[in-house]
């Protein structure tokens, strides 16, 4: 793979803003709102903009599903050389393993924070995380 | 084996025994106690010789243990001290709990300090005076009285010193790549200026700490006063020694060649001086004997230091001839203020009164050891106050001589005090009950006292020693021997003695004294204190005529000025000023967890505005 | 040998998922599985560190993929010493653990469970040489370590674990930036890969790469600011949990931390980075620690400042530094461990676990209360036990470098300590209890762990010898940059 600057195309630049954007929101919840239940969701908000990110980086301008199939081999004999022309048309599979990672560990953390977030409510009758600072200094 | 080893294997080992055996049966504590510091006393002076060395190596250091002539005159005090407070403590500590865990540390701070006399290299010497902080500490809060307050002011200055020396031997370390102290007196002259006025400077103040120089004693007091009486013998006798040693060694390889090195011996020469005057003041003000001791301990270090600063052959020949005078009669004058303890219950000089008749020996202990303290003749405190004058006029320090001299007059009040309080006075029933401390408590103190007594009369028995340990050090045999420099002393034989012109005023009032008693012999009454008529009055029954409230006000009241400023004052502004510091400082842990995310962002917004600074 | 890098990863974790079935067979294997495995485990981890320290690094390729494409697993004398270390704690945690507050059945299985996921994943982070490998490592770290702060349900353990998930999952962000910046740029995840090549990237994304995954790892690794949920979590966890996070988990924080400054990025200034952020770090850590009143967070202050110390040794780089570094991680561990362990029994009964609740224990528990003021003075660095080794070399390692200041305030630093361990020591031995408190005997399992723990502090104080041999060795190894990338990239097979 070579090395990309900033070689990209307009629908990329969609990719990435929204990315970005997403990840600025996610910390705006995150930082600012003040109920658990919206931090959560600003954690949750912001996971996706970085799996976004990720994905985004892998993208090649009208690349196909990084899959050798029929239709895309097309009988040509498998060189190293057509394996490596046929690969550039292609959409770099590594980002999407790595998403499906950070996805499924996302939802992990989703799931072990709502259920502390069931708990403070439990112990605390407050949603608000400026009233919930028992542990300080 | 090598004897070394085996010194520390006898005495850390026995620690362990102790400890453990003591458990099963109260009399093995005093039989493997006594048996440890027995054997150690024996494998020291009888097996190991001055000049044998171990080497041990660890990672790519290499610790040195050796004797040297000079750590062998502190070692008479540590051992000395140490063998006749185990014999005392075993009396003393009759009855009292958790005795494994007092003697544990006992014979680790021995050991420790032992460790101290055979360092011939700095870590070694780190680690030895680190286990001697620890383990007398333990022994301080043994009590459990005011643990906070004494305990942590201990440690806390201990702690500062021994820091202070740590920062000093990394720094040579780094410098030389090595840690023998042989190496550093040699390397020495090729440090920076700098260096060479910091590095004694750090290890003056951990010294200076431990021999409660001012203003870094505040921590004494309270740990001499509040540790088992048995152990502030060898507190004060043999572990503020240990500053001491660590001083000459400071003053005689790395300050003697020192262009600068005339300023800071003349205010550790000041300090000293004026510690001994202070430390007399608040001694005389003190009620509680321990408290007195302790303040008096405080100013004769003082002296010991002035003669260590000066440090010309003469005054160190002084200065160590009063420590070693010092741990004598101290060590008694503490053991005899633990025996009034235990005996009566309380140490309060103006509670306690005519234990004269009760406990003889303890008094007879204490008057020689008294007069040892006030530098009288024929007792050998007097040979040493005599030499650090002698020292001081001939090396013109004339404004110190004065200073020395009132603390010393002065002494003489907190001395009387001492006296009077727990054995003069009249009677009271509430001390009817008073018996003789026991054998094993009178013994030492007695053995003392004579001690004290014999140098006075043949100094020379010490000053030889000292000779031979000031020649190790480097100090040339000039006048043939170095005590012919005074106009004390006087050759008759083989021994060192005392000029006849003082034997001729000695005897002068030995025949006085002789001549009252005689006198008053023939037809003389025995009466009893309440004979007698105050204007016409006859005393109560139950009136006590001794009157010890107030002592000395007209003299407290004179120094008041000079008492009222505490440097204990300083240091607690100082404190609560950090602690209060630090208290603001950990709020910024606020627990508000958004808080914690937002400080992530901001740390993360100043690495990125910082970045071309921070990351080339 | 008997086993390859890979078992340290994949024991682990099928027998964490075994346990509940075994569970059903007997309630008592749910309890001695993971100690099995541990065991076993620290044999393996020993008799590859034999083979390491003489014929060099072992890389273990999983599935068979070379390096750059594959992930690997580099057992080196640095990581293989981490790990050795970490197992050990493990296992002595296990050995603690095995009966503590009477955990029931159900309760127990999780504990377990989690427990060998937290001891997996931190063996993970530093046994794995792919930059996306670590994260899950660390992810998975995390997570355990989110359940396991919140696992008893009294007391403010769901505050202390919300507050760590709030600032892992951070943490989680910026790794992930990291490495799609890295990714994007290098088109390789292998770091030793990313070692070689790094010099290729633009300077400005570099640094970007290089903050992000400064703040990511540094929130694992305790660096301030980014620290605040670490006194919460600490305090709250249960003991053995604590001594797991001082111990363990955090090492690898600062492993990663490490690996990616020394060996994956070569920028000017990193260096006086670590020793600000470290003496930052440890100068408000041990501030903090001063006036507090709860034990068991007075003990997590004191372990992110310890840490912060590490981190200062790291910093000056020479290799004299980085001894010290190591030394001081591998004392540090011990040493913190049984202060938790121990700690953990002194306030066994006391629901707000305050310091004043210590009082007079040494009564009741005298071995508790003599191994805890043990550990408590080995850590500020008295002679002669293993602290003052650790803390001897990275004064003398400053002194190499003429780093005068750096030592004094260290040297204040531990002034500071020495008081608040001191207090308590005074409180343990000399106060009255408090009457609302009933002490509890340590059962003896935990009291042959803390002893372990207690009697390597003297051994190595008295012989640091048996240990610095191995610690030369992985300083060498983190410092040779070359070496690991030749040792990664040129095919290492595992030579049996």
């Amino acid at each position: 793979m070579e090395m990309k600057l900033f070689d990209i195309d307009i629908i990329e630049y969609g990719f990435f803003i929204t990315a970005i954007a997403l990840v600025l929101i996610g910390l705006y919840a995150v930082l600012i709102k003040k109920s658990l239940i919206k931090i959560v969701i600003g954690l949750s908000i912001l996971d996706s903009g970085i799996n976004l990110l990720l994905i985004t980086i892998g993208y090649v301008k009208g690349g196909t599903a990084p899959v050798f199939s029929p239709s895309v081999i097309k009988d040509m004999p498998l060189t190293m050389e057509n394996i490596k022309k046929i690969s550039e048309g292609m959409v770099d599979p590594i980002p999407q393993a790595l998403v499906l990672t950070a996805i499924v560990i996302g939802f992990g953390v989703t799931a072990v924070a709502l259920s502390l977030v069931i708990r403070l409510y439990r112990h605390h009758q407050t949603l608000n995380i400026d009233q919930i600072k028992n542990l300080k200094w | 084996m090598n004897t070394i080893y085996l010194l520390f294997t006898v005495l850390f080992g026995g620690a362990i025994l102790t400890f453990l055996l003591g458990k099963l049966s109260r009399i093995l504590y005093y039989i493997v106690f006594l048996l440890t510091m027995a054997a150690a006393v024996f494998v020291f002076y009888a097996q190991i010789r001055i000049g044998d060395t171990v080497n041990i190596n660890v990672d790519d250091m290499q610790l040195q243990w050796g004797l040297t002539a000079f750590g062998w005159l502190f070692s008479l005090m540590v051992l000395g001290l140490g063998l006749l407070a185990a014999i005392y403590s075993i009396a003393y500590m009759k009855g009292k709990d958790r005795l494994g865990y007092f003697y544990l540390h006992f014979l680790i701070s021995i050991g420790a300090m032992l460790g101290i006399l055979l360092s011939r290299d700095l870590v070694s010497f780190f680690i030895f005076w680190e286990i001697m902080t620890w383990a007398s500490y333990f022994i301080v809060v043994y009590s459990g009285k005011d643990v906070q307050k004494t305990g942590i002011r201990y440690i806390l200055f201990s702690a500062i010193g021994a820091y202070a020396m740590l920062m000093a031997i990394v720094i040579i370390y780094g410098q030389t790549n090595s840690i023998s102290i042989d190496d550093l007196a040699v390397n020495y002259s090729t440090f920076s200026t700098s260096l060479q006025i910091w590095i004694p400077l750090l290890l003056i103040t951990a010294f200076a700490v431990k021999s409660a120089l001012m203003p870094l004693h505040v921590w004494a007091p309270g740990a001499y006063a509040n540790s088992p009486m048995a152990y502030t013998a060898v507190f004060s006798g043999a572990l503020s020694k240990m500053g001491i040693y660590g001083m000459v060694i400071v003053f005689v390889t790395l300050i003697a060649n020192l262009p600068q090195g005339v300023i800071i011996r003349d205010i550790i020469a000041w300090l000293g001086a004026i510690t001994a005057v202070m430390g007399t003041f608040w001694a005389i003000a003190q009620d509680d004997a321990k408290k007195l001791l302790a303040y008096s301990s405080i100013g004769q270090l003082g002296y010991i230091i002035v003669g260590v600063a000066i440090g010309t052959s003469f005054a160190m020949m002084a200065a160590l001839f009063m420590a070693i005078m010092h741990a004598l009669f101290k060590g008694a004058l503490f053991m005899a203020v633990g025996a009034v303890e235990r005996q009566a219950g309380t140490t309060d000089l103006t509670e306690v009164t005519g234990l004269i008749r009760k406990m003889p020996w303890t008094f007879i202990a204490s008057l020689i050891s008294i007069i040892a303290l006030a530098g009288i003749p024929p007792v050998g405190g007097f040979v040493g106050k005599w030499m650090l004058y002698e020292s001081l006029i001939s090396s013109d320090h004339y404004l110190l001589v004065i200073l020395i001299f009132f603390a010393s007059t002065a002494g003489f009040l907190y001395c009387y005090k001492f006296l009077f309080g727990f054995f003069l006075g009249q009677e009271e029933k509430e001390w009817e009950h008073v018996k003789e401390a026991p054998v094993m408590m009178v013994v030492p103190m007695m053995l003392m006292a004579v001690m004290a007594l014999i140098l006075g009369v043949f100094p020379g028995i010490l000053l030889k020693p000292v000779d031979v340990a000031m020649q190790s050090m480097g100090y040339a045999e000039t006048y043939g021997h170095l005590w012919s420099m005074s106009v004390l002393f006087n050759e008759w034989g083989n021994q060192v003695m005392l000029e006849p012109l003082f034997y001729a005023i000695i005897i002068v009032f030995m025949v006085f004294l002789v001549f009252l008693v005689l006198k008053g012999m023939k037809g003389t009454r025995y009466v009893t204190t309440k004979d007698i008529s105050t204007s016409g009055e006859i005393p109560l029954e139950h009136e006590n005529l001794t009157f010890k409230g107030n002592f000395f006000q007209p003299f407290l009241r004179a120094v008041d000025p000079v008492m009222k400023r505490q440097i204990m004052t300083y240091y607690r502004q100082i404190g609560d000023g950090l602690e209060a510091f630090f208290d603001f400082i950990r709020r910024v842990y606020s627990g508000n967890g958004q808080t914690y995310a937002i400080y992530v962002m901001i740390f993360l917004v100043i690495l990125l505005l910082l970045k071309d600074s921070l990351f080339g | 040998m008997v086993g390859s890098p890979v078992f340290f990863i994949a024991i682990p974790l099928l027998v964490a998922f075994i346990i509940p079935l075994a569970g059903y067979v007997s309630k008592e294997l749910v309890r001695i599985l993971p100690g099995l495995v541990l065991i076993y485990l620290l044999a393996l981890s020993f008799s590859l560190m034999g083979y390491v320290m003489e014929y060099g690094t072992i890389v273990e390729q999983i599935a068979g993929w070379a390096p750059p494409w594959g992930i690997n697993l580099v057992y080196s004398p640095f990581t293989g010493f981490l790990t050795t270390l970490m197992l050990f704690i493990g296992l002595v945690i296990w050995i603690y653990s095995y009966r503590f507050k009477n955990v029931d059945f159900e309760e127990g299985k999780k504990f377990f469970i989690l427990f060998l996921m937290l001891v997996t994943g931190a063996v993970g982070i530093v046994l794995t040489g792919d930059i996306f490998n670590q994260f899950v490592f660390i992810e998975i770290t995390s997570i355990a370590g989110y359940a396991l702060t919140a696992f008893y349900r009294g007391r403010d353990s769901a505050e202390a674990s919300f507050k760590y998930l709030m600032i892992g999952s951070l943490s989680s962000m910026f790794l992930l930036l990291a490495i799609a910046l890295i990714y994007s740029q290098l088109g390789t995840l292998n770091m030793a890969d990313i070692a070689s090549k790094s010099h290729l990237m633009l300077p400005e994304f570099k640094i970007l790469a290089l903050i992000f995954f400064i703040i990511g790892l540094g929130i694992e690794a305790e660096i301030f600011p980014l620290n605040g949920w670490a006194p919460d979590a600490y305090s709250q966890a249960p003991g053995p949990v604590g001594a797991a996070f001082a111990g363990i988990v955090v090492k690898a924080g600062v492993y990663a931390v490490i690996r990616i400054i020394f060996t994956l990025f070569d920028v000017e200034g990193t260096h006086e980075f670590l020793i600000v952020a470290g003496l930052i770090t440890l100068l408000v850590a041990e501030m903090a620690a001063l006036k507090q009143t709860r034990l068991k967070r007075m003990l997590a202050y004191s372990s992110i400042g310890q840490m912060g110390l590490v981190l200062i040794a790291f910093g000056i780089g020479t290799e004299a530094g980085v001894f010290a570094a190591i030394f001081l991680m591998f004392n540090h561990a011990i040493i913190k461990s049984l202060l938790f362990l121990s700690g953990s029994y002194l306030v066994y009964n006391s629901s707000e676990k305050f310091i004043s609740e210590v009082n007079g224990m040494g009564k009741y528990l005298p071995i508790t209360a003599v191994l805890f003021s043990l550990g408590a003075i080995a850590i500020v660095g008295m002679p002669p036990f293993a602290g003052f080794w650790s803390k001897w070399s990275v004064l003398t390692a400053a002194a190499h470098e003429g780093m005068f200041m750096i030592i004094g305030m260290i040297l204040l630093v531990s002034i500071v300590e020495l008081v608040y361990y001191f207090r308590i020591i005074n409180r343990i031995f000399f106060f009255k209890m408090e009457d609302h408190i009933e002490p509890k005997r340590p059962t003896a399992n935990a009291l042959i762990a803390m002893f372990a723990l207690g009697v390597i502090i003297l051994v190595i104080g008295f012989y640091p010898g048996l240990i610095t041999g191995y610690i030369h060795e992985a300083s060498q190894s983190l410092l040779d940059k070359g070496k690991y990338i030749h040792d990664v990239l040129s095919a290492g097979v595992l030579t049996r």
